[in-house]
């Protein structure tokens, strides 16, 4: 039987980007639908031959969005590689920085990107459906959010002294310590990032009360669930075991990160240039998990500030207990994350380690093999190096979020376009959906390059002659 | 009574909005995507003015009222910080989408979205400055056409010669809107 494909595709000349094809039977209805993303494996052959101790410095520069976690998780690996352990205070610092990070990410996706099609609709005029749109509509409540990821950012100056590309974790600890005033600025500014995180919260919670008929059928799927824990399977963001969950909630695994390639293998499809990282034992396709803000509340039993773990207990309750597997309530749990991390931020300048000075390991113990672990805005972030005895990197591997959550999102893109899609005419409202299924999961598809003219998007019809039928192109 | 600058009546001491920013974007890591960090380089260097010895490293930016600063890509706060000139310059590469090999336009505001994650364009920061800040600059883009997007810190040749083109350009427009 013949078949039509859609290819939704942001034309692209390099890698970094992604494009969605969906192929149509003859009757209409979608046969599958795929989600292709063109990995920047390069960058890990581009630091091969550099020193270890450059890598803190040179992987942020992968990111515009979150170069910290590239920053924190190289730091790690290379703790790891000198057999230098970090003072606490070096920890703690490392930690507030990474909730500063938490902040403005999340701040962002759920405001600028998540927020439109929330307010407005999925199938509101693209017009209107848009940041500038919610403006419109709730000026102080704009204010607000950019307010908080300019908390955020300000948290990554005062310790990084820049907002973009920080210079502060260094193997062993940090290169600054936290002054008194520091710690009474960013203090000021916690109230307000909590109340603006919960107006956020009443919102999305307003809107999946009004909206359970489209949250119950878009991109609803089991699998597993990855993230880091506290000792006691709480919520963890930056250090700590990685719990694996199936999908039925129970525990597959607890293991400690270093040994991540005894758990987590990749697999490769023709259609996509990056891999999809699986649960080994279970193998392929039956291993598949999701990591990130669903993956992470849906892995930790509680949350150990007092607000975030209240709504943690409501969204448990989403589904009896169980995982949740709505993929639209990837938008719920970032905001109950990014109100943990403004409640954690507080808790942090409150230990009274938070000022010492005793903020770098100086003792080496050279080991040449690292791995840093921590768990990005986006989902669990490793950084594993492989140096010579001179500590010139032989060998560098990089698993990102947006690779463990490959196949969620090409999943959730063949779900949703089989769901909503049901002939050969598509709507700028269908499109919006299929995007809509990738958004959820907050990739990091642009951040390697995005130049001008590179972004628009195309989604061509085409009948099982190769005729295009329909032709849309969204410029950007 | 306040310093006054060299790049129009300008009293940094009274709060009144600075002149001018030259704001690039890109990545210097992949070759031409960064081509902007070049040219903003060339341009500060023109006015004598330090340039960063590193990428990463913030622009050291004066009194003068002529501004610098290179990001990874622009985003949200930018906004504000736009606001706060009466004219920018954006500073970016292109590619063949785009006929020529340097490009420079005025824009204005307008919102652009991005279907799948995290970019946004300097039209659309223009809306959010004026939108939540209550003021738009005005605003050019220059754009340089990019041939090489490898991992490397150093230009392809021929984007190299257009980054001088390009800072010209930049140099005229900054000395007065007509003159470029």
């Amino acid at each position: 039987m013949g078949t039509q494909k859609i290819t939704i595709e942001p034309v692209t000349r390099i890698e970094g980007h992604a494009k969605v094809t969906i192929h149509l039977n003859e009757q209409g209805a979608v046969d599958h639908a795929y989600l292709h993303v063109n990995e920047f494996r390069g960058f890990e052959k581009f630091c091969e031959g550099r020193m270890y101790f450059e890598m803190p410095m040179i992987t942020p520069r992968i990111c515009g969005i979150c170069p910290v976690s590239h920053h924190l998780a190289a730091a790690k690996a290379s703790d790891e590689l000198t057999g230098s352990t970090p003072p606490r205070p070096a920890s703690l610092l490392r930690e507030l920085m990474h909730m500063g990070q938490v902040i403005q990410s999340h701040g962002m996706h759920f405001f600028e990107l998540a927020g439109p099609d929330l307010v407005f609709g999925f199938d509101a005029d693209p017009a209107t459906r848009n940041v500038v749109g919610l403006i419109g509509l709730d000026p102080a409540l704009a204010l607000k959010a950019v307010g908080l990821r300019k908390f955020g950012q300000e948290i990554i100056r005062i310790l990084g002294g820049r907002r973009i590309h920080p210079n502060f974790a260094v193997p062993g600890g940090v290169n600054k310590a936290l002054k008194a005033e520091e710690r009474e600025q960013i203090l000021a500014g916690v109230d307000e990032a909590v109340a603006t995180i919960q107006v956020g919260l009443q919102l999305i919670k307003g809107w999946a009360a009004a909206n359970m008929e489209d949250i119950n059928k878009f991109a609803v799927f089991p699998s597993g669930y990855l993230g880091l824990v506290t000792p006691d399977d709480g919520l963890e963001l930056y250090d700590g075991a990685i719990r694996l969950i199936g999908q039925d909630g129970g525990q597959l695994e607890r293991f400690d990160g270093r040994n991540y390639l005894d758990y987590i293998s990749e697999h490769v499809e023709d259609w996509s240039y990056l891999k999809f990282p699986y649960y080994k034992k279970m193998g392929w396709p039956d291993g598949v998990y999701r990591v990130g803000p669903l993956g992470r509340l849906n892995v930790a039993k509680q949350i150990s500030t007092p607000l975030a773990n209240e709504e943690l207990k409501i969204f448990k309750a989403l589904n009896g207990g169980k995982p949740v597997e709505n993929t639209l309530y990837y938008h719920y749990a970032r905001l109950i994350e990014c109100l943990f991390a403004a409640e954690r931020v507080k808790v942090l300048l409150d230990d009274p380690d938070i000022l010492s000075n005793d903020i770098l390991n100086t003792h080496k113990d050279f080991k040449g093999v690292g791995v840093g672990v921590l768990e990005a805005p986006r989902g669990t972030l490793f950084h594993h190096y492989w140096t010579n005895e001179m500590g010139q990197l032989q060998r560098v591997n990089l698993i990102v979020a947006t690779g463990h959550n490959n196949w969620a999102m090409s999943k959730a893109v063949d779900s949703v376009a089989k769901t909503y899609i049901t002939g050969p005419v598509i709507t700028e409202g269908l499109l919006n959906r299929v995007e809509a299924a990738v958004r959820a999961h907050d990739p990091c598809l642009s951040c390697s390059t995005h130049a001008v003219g590179q972004m628009p998007m195309v989604v061509d019809l085409v009948d099982p002659s190769g005729n295009v039928l329909q032709s849309l192109r969204r410029n950007a | 009574m306040g310093e006054l600058n060299s790049f129009g009546d300008f009293d940094r001491s009274t709060g009144s909005k600075s002149p001018i920013l030259i704001l690039g974007y890109g990545n210097p890591d992949r070759q031409d995507d960064g081509v902007a960090w070049h040219i903003l380089r060339q341009v500060a260097e023109r006015y004598g003015r330090p340039v960063p010895a590193e990428i990463g490293e913030d622009f050291e930016n004066d009194t003068s009222g002529l501004d610098f600063q290179f990001v990874l890509q622009l985003t949200p706060e930018l906004a504000e910080t736009a606001a706060g000139y009466a004219r920018v310059c954006f500073v970016d590469a292109h590619t063949g989408a785009i006929p020529a090999d340097v490009q420079c336009i005025p824009i204005q505001g307008e919102f652009q979205t991005s279907p799948f994650t995290h970019h946004m364009t300097p039209q659309t920061l223009l809306v959010l400055s004026e939108t939540l800040y209550g003021h738009r600059p005005a605003a050019v883009l220059v754009s340089v056409r990019g041939y090489e997007f490898g991992f490397s810190y150093t230009l392809s040749e021929k984007t190299a010669g257009l980054a001088n083109d390009a800072a010209d350009w930049i140099y005229a427009w900054i000395k007065g809107p007509d003159l470029a």
